[in-house]
């Protein structure tokens, strides 16, 4: 007689089946949450902040205070900080002094090495390489980090400050010029990384000085495998604030 | 004797064989279904500057030898846009040679779906029929465009290109100055790369596999 019950396991092989999917099911879910849980820590703490890549720059030709050309091309691989005013405007001083302040926070500013360039572009049709000099110097600018610069024609000033740059200004027939307090970081690559128009609890000094920062910070360090870490923070909208 | 009498299927080593590849096998389908989702998610290393927010393409009218382009007139489509000029002696037709390579890389259906415009910065020299000559004999699927002075000027500060007529040589006559960008527009109409001058048609061709995944 032959007793096949006795040689064959299988009431014993089930259970061991099930309990080894079962360490398999639970492994692949720790895994998967692991995977979720570091996503939800990375975008709830942070860990690597940057400035939001908002859009182009605009491309331009002026002529600085020396009457020298200064064109977009010049502030590549430079942070620039654009600023608008003229030199006959009597209610700039907050917009002079907030580059400034700046232009003095360089120094002890976190930027690894990277330089960067303030330029104040004037608005004012009849604004001359003089007369900006003049204005240079009233408001404390240094020549090595602090430029102004213009165009004498409307049209394509038009098309840099406020198509380009995203700032009002109007020119009424009086010869009033109407502007709107704005400052823009750009970084080395010709983008726009944000945009001060509006008040905060912080200065716009502060804020900008900051950003500097992360933006020197990212540049330095996102290169090889971290760049994959900036481009998640880009991807999370881990902006600073 | 016992073990000659136990039918082959019912062994004991069979039966295991049996249960680890009914676990295996899906384990491995599952293990495939990860790695070509993780492939497919996992952050794309773009050879330029991504733009990450809804930055969109300002529309134009320019003209070509075979009548008026709007960039709307490729709504759907990503469009790669260059501006250059027809007597550049190595920037432009590098930067015209890679992107070509780049699009003949793609399947015919997902070339279909890109475009590229060359815009002079040089209107006083290039014709709309010299640059259609001009970009065709990179790509027949290339347009060429111009305009006047203002609009080209006002086109270029747009987006981000300074240019200006610098020196030259007799043989040349004069170069112009020029940013050398390669910008690419999604299917959205959202301007998404700044690509620099001197990225490879393989970089390119991978950035726009990754838009039209």
């Amino acid at each position: 007689m032959v007793d096949i019950t006795t040689v064959s396991p299988q009431p014993i092989q089930e259970p061991r089946l099930t309990q080894r999917g079962r360490r398999w099911f639970v492994g692949i879910a720790v895994l998967a949450a692991l995977v979720v849980g570091s996503v939800f820590a990375f975008v709830t703490f942070q860990p690597i902040q940057v400035l939001p890549r908002v859009r182009l720059a605009p491309g331009f030709s002026l002529v600085d205070s020396e009457g020298r050309s200064l064109t977009s091309e010049d502030m590549r691989g430079r942070f620039a900080l654009y600023t608008f005013s003229y030199s006959s405007c009597v209610t700039c001083d907050s917009i002079d002094q907030t580059m400034r302040e700046v232009q003095e926070g360089l120094a002890s500013a976190e930027l690894r090495g990277f330089e960067v360039a303030l330029v104040t572009i004037s608005v004012d049709p009849a604004e001359t390489p003089e007369s900006m000099a003049s204005y240079a110097e009233s408001v404390g600018a240094d020549p090595e980090v602090w430029a102004f610069a213009t165009v004498n024609d409307q049209r394509f000033l038009a098309d840099v400050v406020a198509g380009g740059f995203g700032t009002y200004f109007s020119l009424g027939d009086d010869g009033i010029i109407t502007l709107d307090r704005s400052f823009v970081l750009v970084d080395g690559a010709g983008i726009i990384r944000n945009e001060y128009k509006y008040a905060t609890q912080a200065s716009d000094s502060e804020r900008i000085l900051r950003h500097l920062g992360v933006l020197a910070e990212e540049e330095a360090n996102s290169h090889g495998p971290a760049g994959l870490a900036y481009e998640a923070a880009h991807l999370f909208l881990c902006y600073a604030p | 004797m016992t073990e000659t009498l136990v039918p082959e299927a019912e062994h004991p080593s069979s039966r295991r064989w049996l249960g680890l590849s009914v676990l295996l096998v899906p384990l491995l389908i599952a293990g495939l279904v990860f790695w070509w989702g993780f492939n497919r998610s996992q952050p794309h290393q773009f050879s330029g500057s991504v733009i990450q927010g809804l930055s969109a393409a300002p529309d134009f009218t320019l003209s070509s030898d075979r009548g008026p382009v709007s960039l709307s007139d490729y709504a759907g489509r990503i469009v790669m846009i260059y501006f250059g000029y027809t007597f550049c002696p190595d920037v432009c037709p590098t930067t015209l040679a890679d992107a070509a390579a780049a699009i003949d890389s793609l399947s015919d259906d997902d070339a279909e779906d890109v475009q590229l415009i060359f815009v002079t910065i040089d209107p006083a020299r290039d014709t709309a029929d010299r640059l259609g000559e001009y970009v065709r004999h990179f790509d027949d699927r290339f347009v060429g465009l111009t305009g006047t002075e203002e609009e080209i000027g006002s086109v270029a500060t747009l987006y981000g290109i300074y240019y200006r007529a610098g020196e030259g040589s007799e043989a040349t006559g004069y170069l112009m100055e020029h940013t050398a960008t390669l910008l690419v527009i999604d299917q959205a109409g959202n301007l998404k790369i700044v690509i620099p001058f001197g990225v490879e048609s393989d970089a390119i061709a991978s950035d726009l596999e990754y838009m039209l995944r």
